[in-house]
């Protein structure tokens, strides 16, 4: 029973293959793919250091390697080659203009200097001009201190506005999206998130329009963000470099709540902000803080603390059994109707991107809830009850990596308890103001745990803020609830390697060697044996980025590898939700990286690690959902509906 | 929109996606023809070209946004479109502009109520030399009085549809249009002569594409679009690049400012250019052959299809060219929507392509990713006129004439205070003042050589040459009289600039933005000379910083007036507020 890794290849639909253009793509002619592919190096000499480079290395990689900084704005690690704010310019012998580091691939022997009188002077134009349009009130930004034009103008020296300065915002704050906001009089037409829009997330509602001195980025028709296809999955924000787009920021409003006696406020943490809010307080990339930001929640004046992964562990018995049930349903009732593969519905941004773009396949999302509102449904319910507090003075708040979030806990269906499961979504950023705000240093704050009872969880749960982690932990569990054999016998350290890592599409198939018997817990569901899952070969797949799921989508509509799969994982964002858009700027493979090595070190320091296994996870089924997962009050608080959304915009 | 007019609209794009293969390449074509058809695009039509595209609505927003030629606003069924470029503002444009709008009651930019007349600006229609001219829909007008205008509006009035024009005896573009030729100074070259017509491609054909290189090569042909860049270089690059597509691209985007050789070269002479990309196919190995001729110029399209299909019907084009075996070629026209910076030869590749106009970054260079990533080569219409007779004539006859860096002659077009603006025809190496002398313009103050983009060479330094070795030009000559106000002059190529720059690259988009915020405080003789001095440095950073050639060439009008005529310009009040110059918005 050793699980299988395929590479995956598929190709672009048909006539998709220009979407990018080839300007925007990094130098693709032959003559240098060739001299790549056969590993050639050139010679570069630099400000007169010579460095050996492979060929169609970028003049700008070329300088990291000796240390030469070169300043970028438009370059993202994550995006196409844009080569248009020019700041990057560096003069290479021989070339009467001056040429943009980020775009120059090196195939030949060049001589470059980074540093002439004329560099720098064309340099501190090109800055001088961006500060002339750029609706800059620094103090009322949140990006101060933490914005690439602001250190530009810091390196260079800028001491004043050499060609004026706007006085007037020219455009209207766009504020109509629960999850991101406009401001285009900070813009500074980098075009960075057009290219994370339209090339890495292909959502496409961003895009340069007009020309000359008119152009700016817009959705289509101008229209306002919240009646376009965004799927407010934030990427845009995490990747400009000024203030011109940020989330929709609830802070004050939770404050008025945290200062209200009346109230009762409970904050949840989902597992990727802990792994990443360090950076905010200058903790290198991959510092864990878990417990230092649960001291720092509760000296911020907030009632209860409390860990999301709870809920993810009840969203792993909710989405697991609801596959078993589609499982039964397609082998043993042969109905047609069992909408397989099943996807996952954790990430509002690929629900979202679903109900807008492949509508015809809601019937295959998972019916749970996010572990997010679950976790807000039970607290209105469960948790008020218990605890004798009237579920309207309860004022729940989401910490969350992601800005869709904020979008999906204003949904009118998400409150089928009477309340709104959840009534603030909180960014990492945001929750990193707020701890500052506060005068808190979190750093070197005692460390403290969760409170009880939705305090302890199960590093499965833990894991769901990694690409394929609610997949590896829905492994881990449904392998003991169908075989009977532990999964440690099955996965090696309980790591489910294939869905590991940051590949954009990641399959698997696992052979169910054995089954054992129907688990009490799952007494409810009128299955009587695992009889018709022995030696099935479950299939699997996870993708993360909507680009890679809308590969995966288009591979289902044809009827290719991926619609004979069973359970699929999407994320809306790269990385999964260690690389949301609520996560603190900036973000780089480099970093996503480094925030998932947190967090499986994180899961493997835990004791207990399967979903099922977590204690209070079994207590809320004995007490509360007794029908188990799945059952008819499951249904009522815990699962949800979707919306035909379309793509038409009106 | 009613639900049947919905369907009708749909089916009608579903043919036009149909006819493009669904590929994006097809978006412009696709774009015009619902643009010409309704007046304008609506929401739902850009949808429908999206979702049959597979592209995002929003990039075809982006796409209708960026060419002033469509719009998603209504738009009349006369589109009437007054040249505000410098030689037609010279010639008198502003009582045409003022009695349009008093004829038609309405300003720029505006449609009548009716809904019958739109009233734009335009820049440049390729009619400096019989200005001010203005266009009706797919008509041209030139040497249009304010007396005039009456007559083109009720000849639109009293016709029934957009197509009742044809028939109408005022409207005949291809007659209203002259070729205005000139004979050039003391040269008999044969350039615009057809009698040994499709002797050059017979020459190529008979020997091997490499020896058609080497043949250019010896003549020392250069680009005849400005830039100079030495054609048998482009042609041997995509030659030597391994792929069964490559593309030979004519750029009939002529839209710099006072240059119009190329639109009586493709009205008179459109042999001589489909042989020289005939002949450029056989070099590279290229099958297919595409032509892109400005909007503006959609009057010429009839002509020069009807060009390409005799030649299909003389085997001149198609399959095994005058019985060369596997040798194939042949040509489509493209039509661009009104955008100055698609003459760049990737922006253009880029409209192609279906896109933005926006030029590429460099390296790669279309020798090797060009239309379609595939290997291309981008000449002017006149380089590929001078190839054809290189074949013919041999590279001896090229040489005979011009300097010896710049061989052979050149078109020029002349326009503004002249006698006798219209096309010559010089030797490289030309004098300024020679030149003046031939087209009557003596008493010029100065000339700018090369549009908008190239220089304003002052009475001064007229004993300089036309060459690549000092002055290059892509043939703009626009003389400037003793009465014009260089201020008026450099304010215009600027409002050009801000118009026409693609608007991606910050140095062009803003830098043209600053520089004509400071001619527009030289106006009010509010301007200090540090600032002026700011300026010109930050032109200079323009030029070394910019994406491409616009944004390197768009301050150097700038330079150069500032730098020649400070007396002229500074601490002096001009031109008061004066009625609207066709500053306004296209």
């Amino acid at each position: 029973m050793t699980p299988e890794k395929t590479p995956v290849s598929i190709p672009r639909p048909c006539n998709t293959e220009n979407r990018t253009p080839v300007s925007q793509r990094l130098n693709e002619d032959e003559v240098s793919c060739r001299m790549a592919e056969e590993g050639v190096m050139v010679k570069v000499v630099i400000n007169q250091q010579t460095v050996e480079v492979r060929a169609r290395t970028t003049i700008l990689e070329a300088a990291k390697k000796i240390n030469v900084h070169i300043p970028t704005l438009c370059y993202h690690p994550d995006l196409c080659v844009a080569g248009v704010c020019r700041i990057c310019v560096v003069e290479v012998v021989g070339q009467k203009a001056l040429q943009t580091a980020c775009s120059y691939p090196i195939t030949e022997p060049i001589v470059v200097h980074t540093s002439t009188p004329q560099v720098r002077r064309a340099r501190r134009h090109i800055l001088d001009l961006m500060l002339s349009e750029h609706y800059g009130e620094c103090y009322s930004c949140v990006r101060n201190n933490n914005c690439e034009l602001q250190n530009l103008a810091k390196e260079y020296g800028v001491d004043y506005y050499r060609f004026g300065h706007v006085r007037q915002p020219k455009y209207v704050v766009d504020s109509s999206s629960y999850s991101v906001v406009r401001d285009m009089n900070k813009c500074i037409l980098c075009r960075r998130c057009v290219r994370t829009c339209i090339d890495l997330q292909e959502v496409g509602v961003l895009e340069a329009i007009n020309r000359g001195d008119q152009t700016k980025i817009t959705t289509f028709m101008d229209k306002p963000l919240m009646d376009v296809v965004c799927i407010n999955c934030g990427q845009c924000i995490n990747r400009c470099p000024t203030g011109a787009l940020r989330a929709n920021d609830p802070s004050d409003d939770i404050w008025a709540a945290i200062d209200d006696p009346d109230k009762h406020v409970i904050i949840q943490t989902a597992p990727s902000p802990r792994a990443a809010i360090g950076e905010a307080f200058g903790l290198p990339p991959g510092t864990s803080v878990t417990r230092e930001m649960n001291t720092a929640l509760r000296r911020c004046g907030f009632d209860r603390v409390f860990d999301t992964d709870f809920t993810a562990d009840l969203t792993i018995m909710e989405e697991g059994t609801e596959l078993l049930l589609r499982l039964k349903k397609a082998l043993v009732d042969k109905d047609p109707g069992a909408a397989l593969p099943q996807f996952t519905s954790c990430s509002p941004g690929w629900v979202k991107y679903l109900e807008h773009f492949y509508p015809e396949y809601i019937p295959n999302l998972s019916t749970a809830k996010s572990p997010q509102q679950m976790f807000g449904a039970v607290m209105k319910t469960y948790y008020a009850e218990k605890n004798n507090i009237d579920p309207s003075k309860i004022v729940t708040v989401a910490l969350m990596p992601c800005s869709a979030k904020k979008f999906e806990c204003n949904r009118p269906e998400m409150a089928a308890s009477g309340y709104k499961d959840i009534d603030y979504g909180l960014t990492t950023r945001e929750m990193a103001q707020m701890i500052k705000e506060a005068g808190i240093d979190l750093p070197s704050l005692p460390k403290s745990g969760f409170d009880e009872p939705f305090g302890e969880a199960s590093g499965a749960g833990l894991i769901f803020g990694a690409t394929g982690g609610v997949m590896e932990a829905a492994l881990r569990t449904a392998v003991e609830l169908v075989t009977g054999l532990k999964a440690e016998q099955v996965f090696e350290n309980l790591v489910v390697e294939p869905v590991r890592g940051f590949e954009g599409i990641k399959y698997m198939e696992l052979k169910i060697p054995q089954v054992g018997p129907v688990p009490a817990i799952l007494k409810n569901l009128n299955i009587p044996s695992w009889d018709f899952l022995n030696g099935a070969t479950l299939k699997i797949a996870v993708a993360h980025g909507t680009a890679n799921a809308r590969k995966v989508m288009e591979d289902i509509k044809a009827g290719g590898k991926f619609s004979e799969c069973h359970f699929i994982e999407f994320m809306a964002c790269p990385g999964g939700c260690l690389g949301g858009g609520g996560q603190p700027i900036p973000t780089s493979p480099e970093i996503r990286a480094a925030r998932a090595k947190a967090i499986y070190a994180e899961d493997e320091s835990l004791e207990l690690r399967k979903s099922h296994e977590n204690p209070h996870v079994l207590k809320i089924y004995q007490e509360f959902f007794t029908e188990g997962p799945c059952g008819k009050k499951s249904h009522h608080l815990l699962h949800t509906h979707y919306i035909n959304r379309g793509k038409a915009i009106v | 929109m009613l639900e049947s007019e919905r369907l009708r609209l749909s089916k009608e794009i579903e043919d036009l996606a149909a006819h493009y293969h669904y590929q994006r390449q097809g978006l412009l074509p696709i774009l015009q023809a619902i643009k010409s058809k309704h007046h304008h695009l609506s929401d739902f039509a850009l949808q429908e070209v999206a979702r049959l595209l597979s592209i995002h609505p929003v990039e075809v927003y982006g796409v209708v946004s960026f060419y002033s030629f469509l719009s998603t606003s209504q738009q009349g069924n006369f589109v009437i479109r007054l040249c505000r470029t410098i030689s037609c503002d010279l010639a008198g444009k502003d009582a045409v502009a003022r009695q349009l709008e008093n004829e038609l009651g309405i300003k720029f930019g505006e449609t009548t109520p009716d809904g019958r007349f739109s009233l734009f600006w335009a820049n440049c229609l390729g009619m400096c030399d019989q200005g001010p001219a203005l266009l009706v829909n797919d008509y041209v007008f030139t040497r249009v009085t304010a007396e005039r205008v009456f007559d083109i509006l009720e000849a639109c009035r009293r016709s029934f549809g957009v197509f009742a024009l044809e028939g109408s005896n005022i409207i005949k573009s291809e007659a209203a249009v002259q070729s205005n030729l000139k004979t050039g100074v003391s040269v008999e070259s044969g350039v615009l002569s057809t009698e040994s017509l499709n002797q050059g491609l017979k020459n190529a054909l008979a020997g091997a594409p490499e020896k058609v290189i080497q043949i250019i090569k010896e003549s020392g042909l250069k680009g005849r679009g400005g830039a100079g860049f030495p054609t048998h270089v482009k042609w041997e690059l995509a030659a030597n690049s391994r792929s069964d597509n490559k593309y030979v691209v004519c750029n009939a985007d002529e839209g710099e400012p006072g240059t119009f050789k190329d639109r009586m070269l493709i009205s008179d002479y459109p042999d001589l250019m489909l042989e020289g990309m005939t002949i450029a196919g056989y070099a590279l190995g290229a099958k297919q052959g595409l032509v892109y001729l400005r909007g503006e110029y959609s009057y010429l399209r009839k002509s020069l299809q009807k060009a390409i299909d005799a030649r299909r019907a003389k085997n001149l084009l198609g399959q095994d060219i005058l019985g060369k075996k596997g040798f194939s070629f042949d040509v489509e026209i493209r039509l661009g929507s009104g955008a100055y910076v698609c003459g760049e030869e990737t922006a253009l590749i880029e409209s192609l392509e279906g896109q933005r106009g926006e030029p590429r970054n460099r390296p790669p260079f279309p020798v090797n990713t060009g239309y379609n990533a595939n290997p291309t080569i981008v000449n002017n219409v006149e380089t590929f006129t001078m190839a054809t007779h290189i074949l013919a004539k041999g590279p001896a006859w090229m040489k005979q004439q011009g300097t010896k860096v710049s061989t052979g002659t050149k078109l020029f077009s002349v326009s503004g205070y002249c006698q006798h603006p219209g096309i010559y025809e010089f030797p490289y190496g030309v004098t300024i003042a020679e030149l003046l002398r031939k087209v009557g313009g003596e008493g010029a103050k100065a000339v700018q050589v090369g549009g908008a983009a190239g220089h304003c060479v002052p009475r001064s330094q007229f004993d300089r040459v036309i060459a690549f070795e000092d002055i290059p030009t892509g043939g703009s000559v626009i003389v400037l009289g003793p009465e014009t106000s260089m201020l008026e002059v450099v304010k215009n190529f600027l409002e050009f600039f801000n118009e026409e720059s693609c608007g991606q690259c910050t140095p062009c988009r803003i830098g043209n933005a600053k520089l004509l915020e400071g001619v527009e405080m030289l106006e009010k003789g509010a301007c200090s000379i540090k600032y002026l001095r700011e300026l010109q440095d930050l032109g200079r950073s323009m030029r070394l910083a910019s994406k491409c050639g616009l944004g390197q060439s768009s301050p150097n009008a700038f330079l150069s007036i500032t730098e020649h005529f400070k007396d002229e310009i500074l601490g002096k009040v001009h031109a008061p507020a004066a009625a609207d110059k066709g500053g306004a918005r296209l």
